[in-house]
């Protein structure tokens, strides 16, 4: 995740408005560059509720760190959060872990409170599933109309209208008796030049987990929608893999430098199976068929679980063994993931050097852009690390160590407004 | 090596104690009964010759004996509460064993006028040297109080509950909770019954009192209990009576019991019936958060609950026989309850259901004998039950419903909650319960506890989870569950009485068979997974009479609380087996000094230390599923106080308060280190209570009685998630302020006043009551975000054919 351009983006135009606002007579002193925060989020217990505590910082965060102090906010849904352009958004509401968007604000000394909230169907994973367009209006995904997709704006987070795709969705499967869920934007919505693309799930379960790895398919299937008119295009499809990113914060795929989008795809399973990462290509609407990444060849029993792209390297974890599940399972709380950096070209991998084997990021982004510095979130408790570290080239340093509130689930810049 | 210490220690015990008994002193049985010729239990014998005053009280059999008497003239004096002191001599010779029968005669003076010396069950048990609470719900029967109400006002105990009426409880005892506190009816653990007896549904009618043990639970209360155990116990007297009471009350609630006994004169058979029905909408007033649904924002209103009924009967009829050649007492009863339950949100007030419902039912036959051999040195309880416990879980609608009950369809989306469900489940349950009680001397007592509880679990649920392998209901694998629990007691009595002392020892066993099933694992019926674990337990406790007013005592335990099978092997839904769990261990350390004078005064105040380890707790594995394991360990100490002062006669004022400072400790992944000296979340820590009541008789008319009572509840805010101990609340005991950081998560402080009236006119065996709860209409939460019951008025009448 990016976050350096758009905040730097953000800064310029606030100030040339004040330049702006300046009359002739004025005396311009120096440009005032607006006061940033450093937020860091923390998730105290592995419990389904997801405690935590959020901390903003004057500074990028050094050293040891707590992350509980007078200006903390304790809340639940900590698991991680989906900051898009200049806003501290999260799936989970912070007084209930309820689902939906919710935004964190974030004042000037510092003091974070929970803002608006959209609320969404709390039976049905995935439900606040969202994206934010460049002109502040966003899409998100409601368990309550799952054949639809809601339009809501960034700027007050309220609903706004919906688009309803039934016939999308329709157009496939109608007779199978084997597909006993079907949604539109549950696990995956991506606005890239102008069109919007979310997920269609058929799926084999309508229980506890509907929607999720349990495909009908072997392809997974995109509708590709015309965000200026909410006309629907046409669906493109990702053959031979399955669960297309996941539920949680971690909206599991990321843009690259020249605007390639480069997507998760877990596959068959929770512990993987035909999990790969795919590419729609700048000025393209459908998925290149000519690439892709693919975790069996690669660690058999393996899987992706995030992505960071940036000119022409990808940033992900790799399983160092096959994942288990369940009661004793590896998969979550085990030190196996390994952060490698991939060549697209070439798909070469080289380990990062510097960093222990992790946690699984799960939520949480495993890799975040701040003032130029690319962060992994390194959390291996069995080495007394729960932090992030700075990664160069293919070597990551420690930056800063959470000694306090928890394991660590983000870090975001801001620019207070 | 602990086991061999143990079984030392207990033989050396009772080795030392057998040999000092003397083979050449007299022996004397002394039966009581009363105009009836039944048995008088809990009267007062004292034997004197003139030097030495031997004191004992009656057992269950009205039987008291005394042993290694020597030779002499003695006087035998009687003492129990409305009946007149008789005096009887008696001339021992060395060797005598004499029996002697005592017919207790009615006082006619008022009950005011006699001077007490026996004491009830009551205070008995709450002047063991196990320190035990005794909530007299007999006493408290007339108000229109719940049971959760009234153990609420008790020191030191918080029961939380999260909805009205039926709503499941929770109930904190110096910080254990959950599981670490154990059940029982009648002293026999109440598992059987599941939801169908318990704190939120029995009547204060259909109890005579309950006994809360805090810390050290007495060898008869066989059960792994970590931290404290409640017996709820019901009416024993067998006299002929009849009670029948009714409770109307807001929120349409309905409240019925009808209790009956019957025996001859001859007291050799008795049959009755004890019996109570509960019904409410719940439908109570309760801020929420409702969704605008057109820009889905949610804004706050107060809304009445749609979806929040309650209803459950219990019925148990019983026959017995008494007083036998071959049985003291048998006792047959052929129970029957059934539960059904709305539910209109999940565990937090986030989202309204409209339609899913649970219930519990079952037919439960039991069977109860006691015998006394060797003269009644040996007494023998035994009890057997088996039944099969049906549980429902319903959640099948293909829709949606509002905070004020519309209802949008959702055609295709099955279930309200995130758990669709059309579940049935058989718990097959087998209990046997043996207790046996010998007397080793006039002062000393050996006992013997023995429980087995049997659980076999099976179902079925189309909604629920299936094996992706085999497409096999994970809940049609069997599981099954064996506890055994065995205690050993040795009782004495030290220094004239003055010094009680009772040592015990526990052993523990389990044995749990089931299948390591979970969805996406792949077994079969063939993979059965075995888990076993025996455990040891010990506990002192002491009791010092340091006059005729007052007492200390102190009592030690290391508890074991085993896991049980759906800890183990899951609840073959959401919960995923876990075979490497360890059973909670605790070491629990309590002192306590009680004063009670004769004008009513009494004060008792008590401390505890414990230290707990491997608390077992809920954690997620992968989403959905979740799993218990070991997680906290907790130590802390605590104090309560508690005093009633009567006054003016007519007045009595009462108060209590409870501190404690449960924090976490041993954390050692560094990660979480921060959490050491952390105050236990989710835990209450500072409550207290005050009442105020006024009685009078002869108000209207003569005879009558009037009584007027308000109580006040206060809470401290606590926090449901952890917080590092310096960010914690400061001022003293921390009461002051709120913590250091911006929580959500806080359960707000509470004050709850609640006022009643009671009436009871000479001429008529009635008794009425009325009762205004929650006075000030206040939200009130026990639970995060789960509110109680807004302010309610009840009214209660009461028909007694024969008060007792």
């Amino acid at each position: 995740m990016k976050i350096s351009n758009l905040i730097k983006t953000h800064c310029i135009l606030a100030a040339l408005v004040a330049f702006s606002a300046c009359g002739n007579d004025d005396n311009s002193g120096p440009i005032v560059e607006a006061p940033s925060k450093y937020v860091v989020m923390t998730m105290s217990d592995n419990t389904l509720a997801k405690p935590g505590y959020v901390t903003a910082f004057d500074e990028l965060p050094s050293g040891d760190v707590s992350n509980v102090t007078t200006n903390t906010l304790q809340g639940q849904g900590m698991g991680g959060w989906r900051p898009q352009q200049n806003m501290l958004l999260k799936m989970f509401r912070t007084q209930d872990n309820a689902l939906g968007i919710e935004r964190l604000n974030v004042s000037t000394n510092g003091v974070i409170t929970p803002g608006n909230f959209i609320s969404a169907d709390n039976s049905t994973n995935g439900s606040g599933n969202f994206v934010i367009g460049t002109d502040g209006n966003g899409f998100y995904w409601d368990g309550a109309d799952p054949l639809k997709i809601q339009k809501f704006s960034a700027a007050t987070l309220s609903r706004t209208g919906e688009l309803d795709l039934t016939d999308v969705v329709n157009e496939r499967g109608t007779n199978e008796a084997g597909i006993l869920y079907r949604s539109i934007g549950q696990k995956f919505l991506a606005i890239k030049e102008g069109k919007l693309y979310a997920n269609i799930t058929y799926a084999t379960t309508n229980g506890t987990q509907k929607g999720f790895f349990d495909d009908f398919y072997p392809n997974v299937y995109i509708a590709v929608i015309d965000v200026a008119t909410g006309n629907y295009e046409k669906t493109i499809e990702i053959e031979d893999t399955g669960s297309i990113a996941y539920i949680n914060d971690n909206n599991m795929y990321d843009f690259d430098s020249n605007g390639d989008l480069y997507i998760v795809c877990q596959g068959r399973s929770a512990v993987g199976g035909k999990s790969k990462i795919v590419r729609i290509k700048a000025g393209e609407t459908d998925v290149d068929a000519s690439w892709s990444i693919n975790m069996d060849e690669i660690q058999e029993g393996g899987k992706f679980v995030t992505v960071y792209a940036n000119e022409g390297k990808l940033i992900t974890t790799i399983p160092n063994t096959a994942l288990t599940g369940g009661p004793t399972g590896n998969i979550n709380f085990s030190e196996i993931w390994e952060f490698y950096s991939i060549d697209v070209a070439t798909q070469a991998r080289t380990k990062i050097a510097g960093v222990p084997a992790v946690t699984n990021p799960g939520a949480a982004f495993a890799t975040v852009e701040i003032d130029d510095l690319v962060l992994l979130r390194v959390n291996a408790p069995t080495q007394n690390i729960n932090g992030y570290y700075s990664l160069s080239g293919t070597t990551a340093t420690p930056v800063f160590n959470v000694t306090e509130g928890g394991s660590v689930s983000g870090i975001y810049k801001i620019t207070l407004e | 090596m602990l086991k061999k210490h143990i079984l030392y220690l207990l033989l050396f015990c009772i080795g030392t104690t057998v040999h000092a008994q003397s083979q050449d002193l007299a022996k004397l049985t002394i039966l009581v009964i009363d105009k009836t010729n039944a048995p008088a239990p809990h009267v007062t014998i004292e034997l004197d010759n003139g030097q030495k005053t031997l004191r004992q009280v009656t057992d269950e059999r009205g039987k008291v004996l005394f042993e290694s008497i020597t030779s002499g003239d003695y006087i035998i004096t009687t003492q129990m509460l409305g009946h007149e002191q008789s005096k009887t001599p008696i001339h021992l010779n060395g060797g005598d064993q004499k029996e002697v029968t005592i017919t207790l005669l009615q006082n006619s003076k008022q009950l005011n006028e006699v001077t007490v010396e026996g004491k009830t069950d009551k205070q008995q048990v709450s002047e063991n040297a196990i320190r035990a609470v005794v909530v007299d719900t007999r006493a408290a029967s007339q108000e229109a109080t719940t049971l959760s109400e009234l153990l609420n006002r008790s020191v030191g105990i918080r029961i939380r509950q999260t909805g009205g009426l039926g709503a499941p409880p929770d109930i904190s005892l110096n910080g254990f909770q959950g599981r670490s506190i154990r059940f029982f009816k009648d002293g026999i653990p109440v598992d059987y019954l599941r939801d169908g007896y318990n704190l939120s549904n029995i009547p204060l009618n259909s109890l005579d009192r309950v006994e809360i043990y805090k810390g050290v639970l007495p060898a008869s209360l066989g059960s792994d209990a970590l931290g404290g155990a409640i017996n709820f116990v019901s009416h024993q007297s067998k006299r002929p009576q009849l009670e029948a009471s009714y409770e109307l009350g807001s929120f349409n609630t309905h409240r019925a019991t009808l209790n009956g006994i019957y025996s001859p004169n001859n007291g050799k058979w008795y049959a009755g019936l004890e019996s109570f029905y509960n019904y409410s909408d719940n439908d109570y007033w309760a801020q929420v958060e409702v969704p605008d649904p057109e820009t889905r924002n949610p804004y706050p209103d107060r809304v009445r609950l749609f979806h929040n009924g309650y209803k459950s009967y219990y019925a148990e009829g019983f026959f017995g026989f008494s007083n036998r050649t071959w049985a003291d007492d048998l006792k047959i009863s052929l129970a029957a309850f059934e539960i059904n339950r709305e539910v209109q949100h999940p565990a937090l007030m986030t989202d309204p259901y409209g339609a899913i419902r649970s219930k519990q039912s079952s037919i439960v036959p039991t069977l109860r004998y006691k015998k006394a051999f060797l003269d009644g040195r040996l007494q023998i309880d035994q009890f057997l039950v088996y039944n099969t416990v049906n549980l429902g879980r319903t959640d099948t609608l293909q829709g949606r419903y509002d905070w004020y009950g519309n209802y949008t369809a959702t055609p295709g989306n099955i279930g309200e909650s995130r758990q669709p469900s059309l579940s049935s489940i058989d718990f097959d349950n087998f209990t046997a319960r043996t207790n046996m009680r010998y007397e080793l001397g006039q002062r000393h007592r050996l006992h013997f506890n023995y429980v087995l509880t049997d659980v076999g679990r099976k179902g079925s649920d189309p909604y629920g989870p299936v094996i992706v392998s085999t497409g096999q209901d994970v809940l049609q694998f069997p599981a099954s569950y064996l506890k055994q629990v065995f205690g050993l007691a040795y009782e004495s009595e030290w220094l004239e009485g003055r010094l009680s002392n009772t040592l015990m020892a526990k052993h523990y066993r389990y044995r749990s068979r089931g299948i390591d099933a979970w969805t996406a694992s792949n077994v079969d019926i063939d993979n059965e997974k075995h888990q076993t674990g025996n455990y040891w337990g010990l506990a002192e406790a002491i009791k010092y009479q340091l006059n005729t007013a007052s007492f200390i005592r102190l009592s030690a335990e290391l508890a074991n609380r085993l896991p049980e099978q759906d800890e183990l092997f899951g609840n073959g839904e959401w919960i995923v087996p876990n075979f490497e769990l360890r059973p909670e261990e605790s070491l629990n350390l309590n002192l306590g000094y009680r004063l009670e004078r004769q004008n009513g005064f009494s004060l008792e105040a008590n401390t505890f230390y414990r230290n707990t380890k491997g608390l077992i707790l809920l954690i997620p594995v992968q989403a959905p599923y979740a799993q218990y394991g070991n997680q906290d360990n907790v130590r802390g100490y605590g104090f309560d106080v508690e005093i009633t002062y009567p006054f003016w006669r007519h007045f009595a004022f009462n108060a209590n308060a409870t501190w404690q400072d449960l924090r976490l400790f041993g954390i050692t992944n560094s990660q979480d280190a921060w959490k050491n000296d952390a105050r236990l979340r989710n835990t209450p820590y500072a409550f207290a209570n005050a009442g105020l009541s006024a009685s009078f008789n002869n108000l209207f008319q003569k005879g009558d009685a009037f009584k007027a009572y308000t109580f006040y509840n206060y809470v401290r805010e606590f926090y449901l998630e952890t917080i590092p101990k310096r960010s914690e609340p400061g001022g003293f005991l921390g009461l002051n302020g709120s913590a250091q950081i911006n929580s959500s998560l806080i359960i707000p402080t509470q004050h709850n006043v609640n006022l009643g009236i009671n009436y009871s006119p000479a001429s008529l065996p009635l008794s009425a009551s009325f009762e205004v709860k929650n006075l000030g209409d206040a939200n009130l939460y026990d639970n995060f975000r789960v509110q109680r019951a807004s302010r309610s008025f009840h009214l209660k009448i009461i028909y007694s054919l024969n008060k007792t």
